[in-house]
């Protein structure tokens, strides 16, 4: 190696840009480009910036949920969406009429874990379809751990109600934390937290 | 001769509807006696209830169960059809109601099962649930009182134990005969043990 490499390998290189001898007209547009590129980014971050505080106002917050019990002008054992917006809770199945309750008049929400069989009805005939006992050893296997939020809320006219849902594991306390976070008063009696490790401990004996 | 024998007819004919007549408005006005006088005894009061929260009787019973028995029994009572009015606790309509119970549910025993446990071994694995039904007066006179089971033995999930209960405790208060009935004016409570057997929806 010759000393004029060994200093083009070992030296420090002072240029900001390095200018290319045959590609002169391309460098520019390369430029031109990535100086496009960088005003288009902070463009948009600065659009970003300034809707953020609207969205902050008011962030949809949705999780799919089954409806177990007690939401009104809800039937049963029936999935859709429990979203918040502004300041209800509403729960939607599929493109039936959205039910709501004020987060203003919920009054407690306690988590809870539950242990279900997944599959349903035609999963359940299958198992007590299969011969030797199969069903019983896919039992075993087919379950899946749930949340359960069990909210407590009053109607105008002072009256008691509770509903329950079953959210995906993990997702009960993002409801509770957000309805919290949008102005509902939950009482400070009791830990949520017990009651889930409650149920949890019932659900493994 | 040939003239009268149209005119007996058309007499027959008219004899016949207006005794059919009188004959149906006697039975119409029978009926409306019976109803009135069965009225007027009290038998066919309609009271109103007014449900009351779960106690879970210190038995560390999940929030969503108790949750649960409430609506459901709410949901079951309503089903009856022996209450003018069906409230939920905390109602302010209910101090307005004159003829009003109220039911209260104690929870005594609670075997926590598991859905899997039933799935794998059939035997095992079963959710029990007891509790004690008391209506009231407003007064605090016991009118009904009965200890009710709901299990889930086989199919369903731990939450159809609540369903199977709120389902025996409307059963005993629709089969009991204390509505309007003299007990009530005799302040005779009565006692009845019931769901000890697994309805056939398990």
């Amino acid at each position: 190696m010759s000393t004029r490499d060994s200093s083009r390998l070992g030296g420090r290189m002072y240029r900001l840009f390095v200018l290319r001898n045959d590609k002169n007209r391309c460098f520019v547009g390369h430029a031109l480009i990535s100086l496009w590129a960088l005003l288009l980014c902070s463009g948009i971050g600065a659009l970003a910036q300034s809707n953020a505080p609207a969205l902050k106002a008011n962030p949809l917050f949705s999780i799919r949920a089954t409806h177990l019990v007690g939401w009104p002008d809800t039937k049963s054992n029936c999935r859709g969406t429990l979203s918040t917006q502004d300041k209800v809770l509403r729960f939607q199945q599929g493109a039936k009429p959205i039910a709501q309750v004020d987060i203003a008049s919920v009054r407690d929400a306690f988590l809870g874990e539950e242990t279900m069989q997944v599959g349903g009805l035609p999963m359940k005939i299958g198992k007590a379809a299969a011969p030797y006992g199969g069903g019983r050893v896919v039992s075993l296997f087919a379950h899946k751990k749930y949340d359960t939020l069990t909210l407590e809320y009053v109607d105008v006219d002072g009256g008691l109600h509770g509903a329950i849902f079953q959210v995906a594991k993990g997702q009960g306390e993002l409801v509770r934390n957000e309805l919290v976070a949008r102005g509902a008063s939950f009482s400070a009696g009791e830990d949520p937290t017990k009651q889930s490790i409650s149920e949890d401990t019932h659900e493994n004996k | 001769m040939r003239t009268n024998k149209p005119n007996s007819w058309i007499f027959c004919v008219a004899a016949t509807v207006t005794i059919a007549a009188a004959f149906s408005g006697r039975l119409a006005g029978q009926t409306a006696a019976v109803k009135s006088s069965a009225e007027s005894s009290g038998s066919s009061t309609l009271w109103s209830v007014q449900v009351e929260r779960i106690d879970p009787g210190g038995l560390g019973l999940a929030h969503s169960f108790q949750i649960a028995i409430y609506e459901n029994l709410l949901e079951e009572l309503k089903k009856t059809k022996r209450f003018k009015y069906v409230l939920r606790e905390g109602d302010r309509k209910a101090s307005e109601i004159p003829d009003s119970l109220i039911l209260k549910t104690t929870v005594v025993k609670y075997t926590p099962g598991s859905e899997t446990q039933r799935a794998v071994t059939t035997v095992s694995g079963a959710t029990k649930l007891t509790v004690r039904s008391q209506l009231l007066t407003h007064e605090g006179r016991i009118v009904l009182e009965s200890t009710v089971n709901g299990n889930v033995r086989f199919f369903g999930s731990n939450l159809r134990a609540t369903h199977n209960l709120a389902r025996n405790v409307a059963k005993v208060i629709r089969q009991s005969v204390w509505l309007g009935s003299e007990r009530l004016a005799r302040h005779s409570p009565v006692t009845s043990d019931c769901g000890r057997h697994p309805s056939p929806g398990f």
